[in-house]
């Protein structure tokens, strides 16, 4: 634990150091990088915003990431049960990852209002794509000598999927939604941004416009920290999931 | 079972290439049949086609139950990769081919209990694969097959990749487990010895295409003990025949 929790640690208090340092050597402007310790003396004096508003921020993006996960887990499983399914989906599952989501956004709080919904939604569209990624690939990748034994043991397509493909395909699946966690709060932000009246994205456009660098950066730190915490938190999960994983020598 | 004339060809890129050519088999209710051939020689061709993973070209395959019906999902086949599901338990995987056949879960699970002992588990129902050691993985995936219930069964390899201790005492394992239940054992190995250690017929196919060369009759006495009969006089004559044969084949 040690040994994975200092290393981290240590390399952060360096980074702060240096740049309280190089603001109070250089008398930079706090308007332009405020040092760390106004960063701290601002998020400490200003608690109650940044929880308000990092609760708003959370239940969008927790509500975008089920929704999107769901959405990849379903088009993943279909893909890969019907082959023609995939084969006509695959482009155009690709095709929305190639549409910038800032411009769709706008779209999205026409027809939302200024609510939870179009939030939820920017993050679904970015996290369930590599969610639907790693599904197939996982499925795919599951040994093909298991499933042989299992249709000659008389395994429905269905029965194959439950038992074999899906057990094995859970460590990529786990990849998936690492990738999709980390998007996923770039996507609330992003979401937030277009429209909204609460939230860590909706915090930083005020601060900008008032010109309070300090509680920029204060924000940027809140956001950082959750989507820290929210990535760790899918690993512990992994490990929860697939307790196997301990005494798996090989991949099935 | 019986096996008439069956072959079956497979593409490899532009060519086909024979696998089986024109095999005939009879395995008769509750004896323990091996097929002995060298590599590529098309037995596990042979295999696929028996379980009703694939067709033959032309030819038949009949079973007593069954007539020429499908037989998917109708013969035990325990491949040669133990093919362990690291995220079951020893009891789970053995469970496996019940819950295949819509067996469910628990009383899958329930039964596998109970024949633990009889495979040499017990104290490990609760362990997983990647905890077990290669004679035990084997006999998890035995009974994977074994639950099932097939009056059939056919074994590709299983001791292959044991180390010869292991194997020993393995055999004299099976041949327990057989003597006791009786079910029809269709055995392949490229290991002489142990076909004719275990078998009450042997059968020796050809390289490919594969096609049975030589049959011979195993009549020695049961129970056979590993030590006594790998020194016999009849065993080794058996044995010169087949390594004979072996030897004329190009």
């Amino acid at each position: 634990m040690r040994s994975r929790v200092l290393p981290p640690l240590l390399l952060g208090a360096g980074m702060i150091g240096a740049w309280e340092a190089y603001v109070r050597i250089a008398r930079i402007d706090i308007l332009l990088l405020p040092p760390p310790s106004a960063v701290a003396l601002y998020l400490i004096g200003n608690v109650g915003i940044f929880v308000r508003n990092g609760l708003a921020t959370l239940s969008e993006l927790l509500v975008g990431f089920a929704c999107g996960v769901l959405i990849g887990l379903a088009l993943g499983v279909l893909m890969q049960l019907v082959r023609g399914f995939r084969d006509a989906a695959y482009p155009w599952l690709v095709a929305t990852q190639m549409v910038p989501i800032p411009a769709v956004a706008p779209i999205l709080v026409l027809w939302f209002g200024f609510t939870l919904v179009p939030k939820a939604v920017t993050v679904a569209l970015m996290c369930f794509f590599p969610v639907a990624v790693s599904t197939v690939d996982g499925l795919g990748a599951v040994n093909p000598e298991l499933i042989r034994l299992m249709r000659s043991f008389g395994a429905s397509p269905w029965a194959i999927m439950r038992m074999a493909s899906f057990p094995s395909a859970m460590p990529r699946i786990f990849s998936g939604l690492r990738v999709a966690m980390a998007l996923s709060v770039v996507g609330a932000v992003v979401g937030e941004w277009v429209g909204s009246t609460r939230g860590l994205g909706y915090l930083m456009l005020q601060f900008e416009n008032r010109g309070e660098t300090a509680g920029l950066f204060a924000t940027v730190t809140v956001l950082t920290a959750m989507g820290i915490v929210l990535f760790f938190l899918v690993g512990w999960v992994e490990g929860a999931v697939i307790p196997w994983r301990r005494y798996a020598k090989e991949t099935l | 079972m019986s096996v008439r004339g069956v072959s079956r060809s497979y593409r490899d890129g532009s060519r086909s290439v024979l696998a089986v050519e024109g095999t005939h088999l009879d395995i008769p209710e509750g004896k323990f049949v091996t097929i002995v051939g060298p590599s590529a020689c098309g037995k596990s061709t042979l295999l696929n086609l028996f379980c009703g993973l694939d067709q033959p070209d032309s030819g038949s395959i009949e079973t007593p139950s069954q007539g020429t019906g499908a037989l998917l999902g109708r013969i035990g086949y325990m491949p040669q990769q133990d093919l362990l599901m690291p995220w079951r338990d020893v009891a789970g995987n053995a469970a496996v081919g019940l819950e295949c056949l819509g067996v469910g879960r628990q009383e899958a699970r329930s039964r596998a209990l109970g024949h633990m002992r009889r495979f040499g588990l017990e104290g490990f129902e609760g362990s997983f694969p990647g905890q077990l050691s290669g004679g035990m993985r084997q006999r998890v995936a035995m009974l994977r097959t074994f639950l099932c219930g097939r009056r059939i069964n056919m074994l590709d390899e299983p001791f292959g990749k044991l180390d010869a201790l292991t194997r020993a005492s393995m055999q004299a394992w099976l041949l327990d487990y057989w003597q006791e239940y009786r079910c029809t054992i269709l055995f392949v190995t490229h290991d002489i010895d142990e076909a004719l250690f275990l078998s009450d017929v042997v059968h020796l196919m050809s390289p490919r295409p594969g096609r049975i060369v030589l049959s011979l009759e195993v009549d020695l006495p049961r129970p056979r003990k590993y030590s006594e009969v790998v020194t016999s006089a009849p065993f080794n004559a058996l044995k010169a025949r087949l390594l004979e044969q072996l030897g004329r084949q190009p």
